[in-house]
């Protein structure tokens, strides 16, 4: 089966209306179960531990065939995948990071992070330019300070 | 438990995540890797289209030509009572287009925290969407 034959399966399978269902023998942690017991039991964020699990691992699918279905693509047409940078400036416009205004300013922190954290996400890159331009602006702050004041607040 | 974001696409997106050859084809690919990695990360992003929206697109779920979005688990919204109520009315007092009307129709009832539009047209999305609020990515 081809990777791509292995893709539209899942979806074909997760798009499935079939209402069977299985007894698993898939093992996990006791203290995980506990766990899901109690958040349906006490914070209700399900009808039922089997449900919560169902749900999860449904939307974890849907997400990771959607990546392998994208990496596929850029196999293909590697002139279209995104650079970290391009993707920050993606997450900065999403979370509404002023930053996404200024993509030149991330694609210099993406370049800078990706040396030290070569595997860095799109948000570890917003976030690491915006402490550096925080920084950057306290010291510029400092720096103009009267030093009259700065000796005051010693 | 319902989406903490809800991503739309309108047409243009549609157009542009089918067609390699279409300009903002690489743009539209980073909003959707953008999406689905943070689907993995929190399970609370979902990224959906409006069903007059994949209509105006042309976009056929059968048809061997939309293999590539058809991949993708993005969920049509169908163009309910609710919904053909709220459009029609959006389209009456807007004149815009019904696929437009119909992502007014969505973004006003969204039940997600957040809602994310990838659009072509910024402005039309903003007027339909009548004072909720919705984060309005342009393409």
């Amino acid at each position: 089966m081809t990777r791509e034959e292995a893709i539209d399966r899942i979806n074909e399978l997760l798009n499935s209306t079939d209402p069977a269902t299985v007894n698993t023998s898939m093992r996990i942690p006791r203290a995980l179960r506990e766990a899901a017991a109690l958040a349906v039991d006490e914070l209700g964020v399900a009808p039922s531990a089997t449900v919560m699990a169902a749900n999860a691992l449904r939307s974890l699918l849907e997400a990771t065939v959607a990546l392998a279905n994208l990496e596929l693509h850029y196999e293909e047409y590697p002139q279209f995948r995104p650079t970290l940078a391009d993707l920050a400036v993606v997450a900065a416009e999403w979370d509404g990071s002023p930053l996404a205004q200024q993509p030149d300013l991330l694609r210099r922190y993406a370049e800078e992070i990706v040396q030290r954290h070569p595997h860095a996400e799109p948000e570890d890159v917003v976030l690491w330019a915006e402490a550096r331009e925080y920084t950057a602006a306290e010291q510029k702050k400092d720096a103009g300070a009267d030093p009259a004041d700065q000796q005051g607040a010693a | 438990m319902s989406a903490k974001r809800v991503v739309l696409l309108d047409n243009e997106a549609v157009q542009a995540l089918r067609d390699p050859a279409h300009r903002k084809h690489q743009r539209v690919l980073g909003e959707v890797e953008v999406a689905f990695k943070r689907a993995v990360r929190t399970q609370r992003v979902r990224v959906a289209v409006p069903s007059a929206v994949r209509v105006e697109a042309g976009w056929d779920r059968t048809s061997p030509a939309w293999a590539f979005a058809n991949r993708f688990p993005i969920t049509d919204i169908p163009l309910d009572t609710g919904h053909a109520d709220a459009a029609a009315s959006i389209v009456r007092r807007m004149g815009v287009s019904v696929a437009d009307a119909h992502l007014g129709a969505v973004i006003q009832a969204a039940g997600a925290d957040r809602v994310t539009v990838l659009t072509s047209d910024p402005g039309d999305m903003r007027r339909v969407a009548e004072g909720r609020r919705v984060d309005v990515v342009a393409l």
